[in-house]
């Protein structure tokens, strides 16, 4: 589904509630469609089951994800997307420690760009493969 | 109510004492993973927690029963896969597991042959015959036939290499996810439960010196460093060391807001999240050479 990274100083539970999201707003899992069952993301993410279980949580508290008893977990009918100041904040931070990086290596900001812009085209395309 | 409780736990062998005061437990569903170089008393404190030793001090209750006195009754609900693994040469496998059928009340033969079969070992092989990594792999899928609440593991992928410890690991984890199994596990493999631990203690001279939720560790421990001599941080450092001209300190109570801060004030800073193994040895100490 999405590659999780043990040594990111980000907790795992939010890297999986990110790549949650990432392959919801791409249009890869659509709304009322069936997500993995915490048992079967957390081995083949080889992470702790107590762990998928709080992304899920989340993800459900927030209304992206929807429990129905006794059939699984899936994708909320209408998923809600973040608040536009929630995003706005959280490409803020992001970009703050991007920005940090591109400034120590020297970089001008075009190649910051470019980089940004490759990346971004990268992990579209590699969600759309696994999907 | 926790699986493991251990109040003021000390172990001592003569004068010397090898765990002191040790306080902590371990919730139902989590793995708890218990870290020290070896020496550091690990091994005392788990047989003091599985009530094979009896605590010079201090008191361990599993399921809120007292170990100590009631280990017999308690054995039922726990599987251990100790370091050394160890079954008589000439012994097959399927006899282990008549044996363990035999000794635990709630043994499950269709659990232990999936396992075996799995893994690829034959019931017929003498135990004797099995790798290390096949001898750890059976010891698991008896320990876990016994549908245990608590599984115990002392440093399982000790000798193994890289495919044997996924498929252990990964073994645990199907478990923990379908029976909500808790874990407490001793391994030096740092890399292999950095996603799967819930909670870390680390053990150091019998102390331990520390006990948190992994994700806190995570986000508190950081390395930072700066240009010029040793400053005030408005954080605690662990520890600090010249770094090319500059200052390289290990922070135990990072916080974004104060770094924020301070990286205005100082010419050159930068933090850097640390890896489950860099927090290990900044509180465990170096491996000595």
């Amino acid at each position: 589904m999405f590659d999780i990274h043990p040594t990111d100083a980000s907790p795992i539970w939010k890297q999986i509630e990110e790549g949650m999201r990432r392959m919801i707003s791409l249009g890869i899992l659509e709304p009322g469609a069936g997500v993995p069952s915490v048992r079967e993301l957390a081995q083949s993410l080889r992470v702790n089951p107590n762990t998928v279980a709080r992304a899920y949580q989340r993800l459900t508290d927030e209304g992206v994800l929807a429990v129905r008893r006794g059939e699984g977990t899936f994708v909320a009918e209408a998923p809600k997307q973040l608040r536009k100041s929630e995003k706005n904040e959280a490409l803020r931070d992001a970009a703050t420690r991007y920005a940090g990086t591109a400034l120590a290596v020297g970089a001008t900001i075009d190649d910051a760009r470019g980089e940004l812009e490759l990346s971004y085209e990268r992990l579209v395309r590699e969600h759309r493969r696994k999907a | 109510m926790s699986v493991i409780a251990a109040d003021g736990v000390t172990v001592r062998y003569g004068k010397k004492t090898a765990v002191d005061g040790v306080t902590l437990s371990v919730a139902p569903g989590s793995v708890y993973a218990l870290l020290g170089r070896n020496g550091a008393g690990k091994s005392s404190l788990v047989r003091a927690l599985l009530g094979m030793l009896q605590p010079a001090r201090g008191r361990v209750t599993l399921f809120g029963e007292d170990v100590w006195q009631h280990r017999a009754r308690l054995m039922d609900r726990i599987g251990v896969v100790s370091e050394e693994a160890d079954a008589p040469p000439d012994a097959r496998v399927r006899d282990l597991a008549w044996l363990s059928a035999r000794m635990y009340s709630r043994w499950t033969q269709g659990a232990f042959d999936g396992r075996i079969d799995r893994f690829g070992i034959s019931r017929n092989a003498r135990y004797g015959d099995l790798s290390k990594g096949q001898k750890k792999q059976v010891a698991l899928a008896l320990a876990l036939a016994t549908s245990p609440e608590l599984l115990v593991l002392d440093d399982p992928t000790l000798g193994l290499d890289v495919v044997a410890r996924k498929s252990l690991f990964e073994e645990v984890i199907a478990d923990m996810a379908e029976r909500g199994l808790t874990v407490l596990i001793t391994t030096h493999d740092l890399s292999a439960i950095e996603t799967l631990a819930d909670r870390i203690g680390v053990i150091k001279d019998g102390k331990l010196v520390l006990d948190d939720e992994l994700e806190a560790l995570k986000l508190r421990f950081r390395r930072v460093r700066y240009a010029g001599a040793p400053a005030a941080l408005a954080m605690t450092a662990a520890s600090s060391r010249a770094w090319g001209s500059g200052t390289e300190a290990i922070v135990t109570d990072y916080d974004d807001v104060a770094f924020e801060r301070f990286r205005r004030e100082t010419e050159t800073s930068e933090s850097t999240p640390m890896t489950l193994e860099e927090i290990f040895i900044s509180v465990a100490g170096e491996e000595q050479r």
